[in-house]
This record gives C-alpha cells, sequence and structure tokens, in this order.
C-alpha cells in the first residue's frame, strides 16, 4: 500500500522500559507483549488498549534483567505509563517494571535508555540470616534463594 | 540531616530518571510504605535500594521484625519513651540499636542508599481491645503507627484513637466507611489509607471491587477532607512502582494526580511530626522551647 502522506501518519512515542525478575525466571518477548496488552486491556479497556497501541520494538531480556521499547501512540503516553505500571506478572513469574524514559524516536530512546544491564550476575553462597545460602550478586544487589522461595537483599544484609 | 543530604545526592547519580530534575525539585517529597522481610520477600536494604533507583525520597517500613525502634533522635535529644531514670533503659538506648546490626539501624540503612527509613508498626489485631494495647506498647517506640482496619470495629476504633498514624486498608475484608468515620479521622489527624496495591496486582472481579470501594472511599475522604494516605503496598522490590507510574495508574482509574502526590509525600510529613514530637524541644502542638529572651 502506498504510503500516507506525512500529515496523517500516526505520531508515535518510544517508551523505554526497565524489567527485573528473579535470577531463575525467564520472560520471552511474545509473553511480555502479551502481559503488556493484557494489562493494558484491563486497565483502560480494549479502546484506549487501541489509541495506546503499546506494541513491543525491541525486548531483550537475560539473568532476571531486561529491557524494552514500547511504541505508544502520541497524546496517550499517560494510559500507557499506567498500563505498564499494572504489569505485574509475565507467565507467572512476579515482575518489576520501570519506565526508564520517553522519546520521539526509537534511536534516541535506545541511545539514551537502552543497555544498562547493570553488569554480570554471579553466583555464591552468602551468609543470610545466620545461614550460608546459595544467592545471584549483581552489583549491590542480591537475591537469596531460601526455603520459602526467593529474598531480595543487598550486600547491605549480607555483609 | 546533612549526611543524608550528601548521601541522596550521591545516589541522585544513578537514579533512572527521564529527566535530570531531582525529584525534590519536583515539588512534594515522595515516600512509600513497604512490607519487607520477612512479612515481605525483600529486605529493608533492597527497598531502599529500590525506591532510591526509582527516585522516592523515603521508606515507611511496616514490618516491625525487619528495623530496630529509634529511641533516641539522631540529633541527639532524648529518648522518645522518656525513661530517664533507668539507667539500665539509658545504656541500651545510648545511640545504638538495641541489637546492634546494621542492616536493621534505620539510620545507617538511610545514609548507605540516600533514602529516608522510617521505622513504622502495622498492627493487626482481632478486636479493638487489643489494637489499643499495641498501640500504646509501639506508639512510643515507632516513627509511624498504622492499623490494620477491615472490620467496622477496628476502622472505628482507628479512626477515633489520636495515637495512631495510619488507619491502613480500611475497605479490606468486611470493613466500611462512612461520614462519621471520616469525620473523626479528620478531628484525630488519623489518615486513612488508599491502597493501591489490588490495583497493580489484581485482575478481574476482584480487582473491580476494590476499585469500586476506592472510589467509595475516595469521595467520602474528599468530602470531608479528612487526611489520607496512598501506598501500593509492595511486598518486595519488583512490587515497588516509581512515583509516577503510581501516580499515572491511579489516574487512569480516576483519582486526581496532584491529591496523589500529597498522599504520597503524607508519609514523611507524618515520619517529620513524630520526629518532631519526640525532639527535646518539643512540649505541645504548637509550643516550642527554645532560646528565652534575656532583657535587660
Amino acid at each position: 500500500m502506498k504510503h500516507l502522506p506525512k500529515y496523517l501518519r500516526p505520531r508515535w512515542r518510544y517508551v523505554a522500559v526497565g524489567i527485573e525478575t528473579w535470577p531463575d525466571a525467564d520472560v520471552g518477548r511474545r509473553a511480555f507483549q502479551r502481559a503488556l496488552w493484557y494489562a493494558a486491556g484491563n486497565l483502560v479497556g480494549d479502546a484506549g488498549s487501541a489509541d495506546a497501541d503499546l506494541s513491543l520494538l525491541s525486548f531483550a531480556y537475560a539473568d532476571g534483567r531486561g529491557e524494552a521499547v514500547v511504541r505508544v501512540r502520541h497524546g496517550h503516553v499517560a494510559e500507557a505509563r499506567a498500563s505498564i505500571a499494572c504489569v505485574s506478572e509475565v507467565d507467572g513469574e512476579p515482575v518489576g517494571i520501570r519506565v526508564r524514559g520517553i522519546s520521539g524516536t526509537v534511536r534516541a530512546c535506545e541511545e539514551r535508555y537502552m543497555g544498562r544491564a547493570g553488569g554480570t550476575s554471579t553466583q555464591r553462597d552468602v551468609a543470610f540470616e545466620d545461614a550460608e545460602r546459595p544467592a545471584v550478586v549483581r552489583g549491590d544487589a542480591c537475591d537469596v534463594r531460601t526455603e520459602s522461595g526467593h529474598v531480595g537483599a543487598t550486600t547491605f544484609d549480607i555483609e | 540531616m546533612s549526611p543524608q543530604a550528601s548521601a541522596r545526592e550521591r545516589a541522585s547519580d544513578d537514579r533512572e530518571s527521564a529527566t535530570g530534575i531531582r525529584p525534590e525539585a519536583k515539588g512534594d517529597a515522595m515516600y512509600e510504605a513497604v512490607h519487607a522481610h520477612p512479612d515481605g520477600d525483600a529486605t529493608v536494604a533492597r527497598h531502599a535500594a529500590t525506591a532510591a533507583r526509582y527516585g522516592y525520597d523515603g521508606i515507611v517500613v511496616r514490618t516491625r521484625e525487619a528495623l530496630d525502634p529509634v529511641l533516641v533522635d539522631p540529633t541527639g535529644d532524648r529518648g522518645a519513651t522518656g525513661d530517664a531514670g533507668d539507667p539500665a533503659a539509658d545504656a541500651s538506648t545510648d545511640g545504638a540499636p538495641a541489637s546492634g546490626d546494621r542492616e536493621r539501624d534505620p539510620a545507617a540503612l538511610g545514609e548507605e542508599y540516600g533514602v529516608d527509613v522510617v521505622d513504622a508498626v502495622e498492627i493487626d489485631a482481632d478486636d479493638p481491645t487489643s489494637a489499643s494495647g499495641s498501640v500504646g506498647n509501639y506508639r512510643p517506640e515507632r516513627t509511624v503507627v498504622c492499623l490494620v482496619g477491615g472490620d467496622d470495629a477496628l476502622n472505628r476504633f482507628a479512626v477515633e484513637e489520636p495515637r495512631v498514624d495510619v488507619l491502613a486498608r480500611p475497605m479490606a475484608g468486611s470493613g466500611g466507611f462512612n461520614h462519621v468515620l471520616a469525620k473523626a479521622a479528620r478531628d484525630n489527624g488519623v489518615h486513612v489509607e488508599f491502597d493501591l496495591g489490588p490495583l497493580f496486582r489484581e485482575t478481574g472481579g476482584k480487582r473491580v471491587r476494590a476499585l469500586a470501594d476506592l472510589r467509595k472511599l475516595r469521595e467520602i475522604v474528599t468530602n470531608y477532607d479528612a487526611p489520607h494516605v496512598v501506598s501500593a503496598n509492595a511486598a518486595s522490590h519488583l512490587e515497588l512502582r516509581a512515583p509516577r507510574e503510581v501516580v499515572a495508574a491511579a489516574e487512569a482509574v480516576g483519582f486526581d494526580p496532584e491529591w496523589v502526590r500529597e498522599g504520597l509525600d503524607a508519609w514523611g510529613e507524618i515520619a517529620a511530626r513524630t520526629r518532631e514530637r519526640r525532639s527535646e524541644a518539643f512540649i505541645a502542638p504548637g509550643v516550642r522551647r527554645g532560646r528565652y529572651e534575656e532583657d535587660g
């Protein structure tokens, strides 16, 4: 199809999203996109969801940290931000999610907000609550595995 | 405040802020009230680190077991318990927290992460009688005292008790709220909590009912201008949401954004009010001990 004249093309905003999960979780691109659309559908309805668009342009995830660029129709950024905040789990895995920033072009969005993976993670045993426990340490953050699941700690807790 | 201010400056460098504007320059201070390990899935330190990254100015830790109480004001004022005559109590309250663990000391945590860490307690009692006992026990040692509502008797008790700072989750369970409670809350300075947890983490009918309750509560509370606080009730660092996201999500379900920001700021105001009352100079509301004028 012939492309639209410039004044009829939709205008977009590109939202940089940071994602955080427990280290053993696995979040896929399709699952994240589905969670995003479900969250928007549930919060602002089908109509609002269609307005906001919220399609995933790029997605990267490894070892409990991820980032994504989400396309949003200009003028619907507030609804998009609210919908993104309401993504509480992807495929049953709880996720922490955060809007890092918003840009007018994909390139600016990637240059400004992408590519901060937050260092590499290492697996080691740490002393937490009077016991040696396996943990995944990344920078200051430290996810400790306990009998009742993971506990988020920091190096401040385990020293 | 100066060590905290410098720590905050350091922490603001690695903040994920969209704009270069400091959160404090944007107006209200932003506080969030969290459940920490062992009640939640993240320690106080992890909550503090995440909150600092998200642009919060402070966290209120609702879990009593997670922090040692600050018995002595950081500025070196008298102990809040006022038992200065007891030498044993003096020794234990001498600046350092009781257990001596760094990760349980609000001041050390606050300095490390550049956010204000406030020790609080959430009293979850079965009936007003036992709630009253707990309020008496924890009021002297905790900066923020929350009482979990959820049934009519407890809601009534909380709003009529000036020693309670926050009535938490009043609409959970069978609890109701009406104009009588709103007026009492306003007169006693008890903040009514708006729990946005279900908005972020529930789906379907549960969420619909929670949102309907929030709307009803909002209409009553705003009509009588009763004090309010807003929180996402995060139980782990993954459940924390940045202030702008909280405001945006609340706006999407009908809250006024400025009103939500006030609700986040109110946690800090409660903490400041208690600290002021504990300080040496405080005598009664509006009466402070200052330097008297020497004339002649």
